[in-house]
């Protein structure tokens, strides 16, 4: 049994009919890439298996459960953590309690706080200070931690090099990698070097199904299946 | 109209007439330096900070993490008004101590609270939560219409007893105990036990709403939710149940202010407060900033002070117009809207909404 499936997943914004057809699987502790050109469908597939937006048609299963129309506090509940496009920061709270809201009410918060501290001393060091206030890096980092410091079995990242300078990518990518040996991943990247450097399998969506998938080992930007769905 | 302008340039008269009396003005200017006025100015205008500040916070934390803006919340004032002005009706007719009136209205108080808060909870179930997909209009409509439902069944329910609905069921006021309705000496001014008594329990709704959103873990699941509910969703926490808290709580404490309206002279169980209600608190919410606690507090405090020292300015007869605390009420909100529209501590956007 595959810790997250979707089969044939339609979601509409209104209209607009975004996923027509997603069918994937991902297995328990591999990261998984969604890679595609904007507007795709990459980041509807994460909010479909969130119920943020849920699907018209077709079906999310979570540890085998039919999660398809739950409400998305149940779905996040049972172990699934988004680290969203643009952090979505609570800016007026600070570093510490965007931590403590992410925390389950029963979990030790010390011991996660300590955990993600571990890893990004600059939010210890900002622990007060309004989330609005960090830079993108650091917010990026919160965001990351966040996701981590949950009872997640699976995180959800999306696009977590947007707009980051070279170095503070590099911090992120090894932040992403330590996750990832405690989670499994399904990761939205644009930067297609480094999606496959991170992640073990690639799906690739061209308006709203999957059209090619795989291992990444060996994958290039030059193949000729990747290329002709990745340039404009 | 023509009976307005007659009567407005009457007044005009009558305020020329008043600047020119020159010596009454010096005399005025004298007493306004005198600290017994300043005494009267500051703590009668923190009393009515303190009303002002009850009946408009649950209305700032509604739309602060729903975007709702509840035009019911004078209605809810209103049956506060009412239900504690029976209680205390019916429980001190045999008469009582000033302690144990006291006792007995904090006892009303929770009751109201407590009752209220089941009828916010219920309406943000039955009523509010079916359309929070569609537009604000559809909000306002239907909170608008919950007002005018009340406010009409209020009506006939105090008719059939024999109360008039309007301006005020004076009942109430008679239980108020002697020791509130007395006069105190503070800087050599006379200034009325309620007020004091008004200024206690804002401190007291103040602190209480701050520690909770502040020191709990459900109060900041609010504050959070107030700027991005879906993330706090995907976080786990169930957003519909603290949007059902948070209306019901913002309903309770229109009611609370209810209570303490049944003893204030200018106010009083009535049907008008549903509108006058409404009214005061929204100006008080914008003025602040929507959605902001802090800025609540600051606006009640700023509206207060206004409110006390333009009625100083009447009762002296400077200013001998008794609309002028009205007005200069409006005018702080019209002029606010045009120099900082988002309020004294409002961010420019509530919480995506």
């Amino acid at each position: 049994m595959s810790l997250l499936e979707l089969e044939d997943v339609h979601t509409y914004y209104g209209e607009s009919h975004v996923l027509q057809g997603v069918t994937l699987e991902v297995e328990s502790e591999e990261i998984v890439a969604l890679i595609g050109r904007n507007g795709v469908g990459k980041t509807t597939t994460l909010r479909s298996i969130l119920q943020l937006t849920p699907p018209r048609r077709g079906t999310v299963r979570f540890r085998g459960e039919d999660v398809t129309g739950r409400s998305t506090h149940e779905v996040a509940g049972m172990g699934v953590g988004w680290v969203p496009e643009e952090r979505r920061m609570f800016g007026y709270l600070t570093v510490e309690e965007n931590l403590r809201v992410s925390v389950p009410p029963d979990a030790d918060f010390e011991a996660r706080r300590a955990y993600v501290y571990d890893l990004f001393p600059d939010l210890e060091r900002f622990r007060d200070k309004e989330a609005r206030n960090l830079s993108g890096g650091q917010q990026q980092m919160l965001a990351l931690s966040r996701g981590m410091v949950g009872d997640n079995d699976l995180l959800l990242v999306d696009e977590p090099s947007e707009g980051l300078a070279p170095m503070i990518v590099e911090q992120v990518v090894e932040a992403l990698r330590e996750a990832s040996a405690e989670t499994t991943m399904v990761l939205v990247e644009q930067n297609f070097p480094l999606a496959m450097d991170l992640a073990d399998r690639f799906y690739l969506l061209d308006h709203g199904v999957v059209v090619e998938s795989g291992s990444t080992e060996g994958v290039s930007a030059d193949d000729e299946r990747i290329r002709r769905y990745l340039s404009a | 109209m023509i009976g307005g302008t007659v009567g407005g340039t009457t007044e005009v008269l009558v305020a020329v007439a008043a600047l020119a009396d020159l010596p009454l003005l010096a005399d005025a200017l004298g007493r306004f330096f005198q600290p017994r006025t300043f005494a009267r100015i500051v703590v009668e205008g923190l009393g009515k900070a303190a009303v002002y500040f009850i009946l408009a916070v649950g209305l700032t934390l509604v739309f602060g993490l729903m975007g709702v803006l509840n035009f019911a919340h004078g209605a809810m004032a209103m049956l506060g008004a009412y239900l504690g002005g029976v209680l205390m009706v019916l429980a001190l007719s045999g008469g009582a101590g000033p302690f144990t009136t006291i006792a007995f209205f904090f006892v009303v108080a929770a009751v109201v609270f407590a009752l209220l808060t089941a009828v916010g909870g219920a309406i943000e179930v039955g009523l509010v939560r079916p359309i929070y997909d569609r537009t604000p209009m559809y909000q306002i409509l239907l909170t608008f219409g919950v007002a005018l439902i009340l406010e009409e069944l209020t009506r006939i329910v105090a008719t059939l007893h024999g109360v008039q609905p309007e301006p005020q069921w004076r009942a109430p006021m008679g239980t108020i105990p002697s020791a509130l309705a007395a006069r105190y000496d503070i800087l050599g001014a006379n200034i009325r036990g309620l007020y004091l008594f008004e200024i206690v329990l804002g401190l007291l709704v103040a602190t209480a709403v701050w520690l909770f959103l502040t020191r709990t873990l459900y109060g900041l699941y609010i504050r959070a939710g107030s700027e991005d509910p879906e993330m706090v969703e995907a976080l786990g926490i169930d957003v519909r149940k603290a949007f059902t808290v948070v209306f019901g709580l913002g309903t309770g404490l229109a009611g609370l202010g209810g209570v303490l309206l049944m003893w204030d002279p200018l106010w009083g169980p009535s049907v008008l407060l549903n509108i006058d209600v409404l009214l005061y608190a929204f100006v008080i919410v914008i003025i602040g900033g929507l959605g902001s606690f802090k800025g609540t507090l600051v606006a009640a405090v700023v509206v207060g002070v206004a409110d006390s020292f333009t009625t100083w300015l009447f009762t002296t007869g400077i200013v001998p117009n008794p609309g002028l605390p009205a007005v200069t009420i409006f005018l702080l909100l019209v002029l606010v809207l045009v120099v900082r529209p988002q309020g004294i501590f409002g961010v420019e956007e509530v919480g995506g909404h």
